[in-house]
């Protein structure tokens, strides 16, 4: 096989496959179609982790060595959060105790396993230098953190009651994103030197904000293209007003109702 | 609830969402950064992916809509359209020499490569939001319930 009809059936196949399954499986109400989302999607982030060893002729691979390298942390968080949450107050199903504590084991290694892609040995290097897509990742990554958890103390503060806790929560988590992303501006890791991050923390903030800015742009022509098609629409057919027959009937009916005979209240 | 009219909440959500990001930045600019070079057409380019891509999915949610509106074709054109808008624009824009091209050696390799950064940009901002989520959900189910305390008559 060429290698253009290689990069093409692995990796943008594959990348087809996960958007449409992620739709598939999110908005079909049919079972079946579903399930066949849910395989899609697997099968297409198989393809993309498999590209060092399929597509190892070309760049578009450090894509998929960067998915491989975090599949170890994100399983580890998922999995740690849902534990410590189904361990608490819920009324079907809860967890143990024990559960809980694995749960927060794993979020801390998680965590740590992270931290140590930027400042120890585990940074994602593909193939001898460092993955140019963890360059984009790790910036952004915190950066999203910091405007989430940020966003989410205001309005944690503006619907809930009594939401300390939660809020103390947010603002922690703001502020390790601001620690690390100032250390890391500040000192080398191992692998990544701190001018590199900076930069790449601006570079990530401008892409955050395009992709949100093209996003409202897209949403905002899509809602046009539904209002304008809508107001397109033959007005639906009114129904006459109810006749004299009809009118003694309802209040037949409405009596026997609410006249208060024959009825314990 | 606090109170408040609904402008001035989004107003605090806004300000809240982006102050503390922008001052990071600011100040992680005026200490390592050197030059903001490319940092627009980053910016650009993130812009015409992202407008090209959600264009993209919005078309396919369209199949969706058309389960109770007796499958129209007018919205699927229309969106057919934006997708075609912004490929349209990817193109010309990356054709026009250095204006929005990177370390990429042709037109089609560079909008390859905004995809795969798009990718990579929604992987960040995905794992971000799960750890935020995960983090408030564990401590809203973690929370003891609460006793209603009525006023004594």
């Amino acid at each position: 096989m060429e290698e253009a009809t290689q990069a093409f059936v692995f990796f943008w196949v594959a990348g087809l496959f996960v958007v449409m399954g992620a739709m598939l499986a999110f908005f079909s109400k049919v079972n079946w179609q579903r399930r066949l989302g849910g395989a899609l999607f697997g099968l297409g982030v198989l393809s993309l982790m498999l590209t060092p060893w399929t597509l190892s002729f070309s760049p578009s691979s450090a894509f998929g060595h960067l998915l491989g390298s975090l599949i170890g942390p994100a399983v580890l968080l998922a999995v740690g959060l849902y534990q410590i949450a189904f361990s608490g107050h819920v009324p079907v199903g809860r967890l143990s105790r024990t559960d809980r504590n694995i749960g927060v084991a794993m979020v801390v290694v998680g965590v740590l396993w992270l931290e140590a892609m930027h400042w120890w040995v585990l940074t994602p290097t593909y193939p001898a230098e460092v993955n140019r897509y963890w360059y984009i990742f790790w910036p952004t990554m915190l950066l999203g953190v910091l405007v989430c958890s940020s966003a989410t103390y205001a309005i944690v503060g503006l619907v809930g009651e009594q939401r300390q806790q939660e809020q103390r929560l947010m603002l922690v988590s703001a502020s390790l994103a601001i620690i690390l992303m100032l250390l890391g501006s500040l000192f080398d890791g191992p692998n990544v030197d701190h001018e590199r991050f900076a930069t790449e923390l601006l570079f990530a903030s401008a892409d955050i904000f395009g992709v949100m800015v093209g996003a409202a742009v897209a949403v905002l022509l899509f809602a046009v293209v539904l209002a304008f098609y809508e107001s397109q629409q033959p007005v639906p057919k009114r129904l006459d007003p109810p006749n004299q027959d009809q009118l003694e009937k309802a209040s037949h009916i409405i009596a026997q109702h609410v006249g208060g005979e024959g009825e314990d209240e | 609830m606090s109170e408040g009219s609904p402008l001035s909440s989004l107003t605090r959500l806004g300000a809240f969402a982006v102050l503390p990001a922008g001052a990071v930045l600011i100040l992680v600019g005026l200490v390592s950064i050197e030059s903001t070079d490319g940092t627009l057409i980053r910016f650009a380019n993130a812009l015409l992916t992202s407008f090209t891509f959600v264009s993209f999915i919005l078309l396919l949610t369209l199949f969706v809509y058309g389960d109770a509106r007796k499958r129209p074709i007018a919205p699927l054109l229309g969106m057919f359209m934006s997708v075609l808008l912004g490929v349209g624009m990817t193109v010309f824009f990356l054709s026009q020499g250095e204006l929005l091209m990177e370390d990429n050696g042709s037109v089609r390799a560079q909008a390859l490569s905004n995809l795969i950064r798009l990718a990579t940009t929604v992987l960040g901002m995905g794992m971000a939001v799960m750890v935020v989520a995960g983090t408030l959900f564990a401590s809203l189910m973690n929370t003891p319930p609460r006793a209603i305390q009525f006023e004594e008559e």
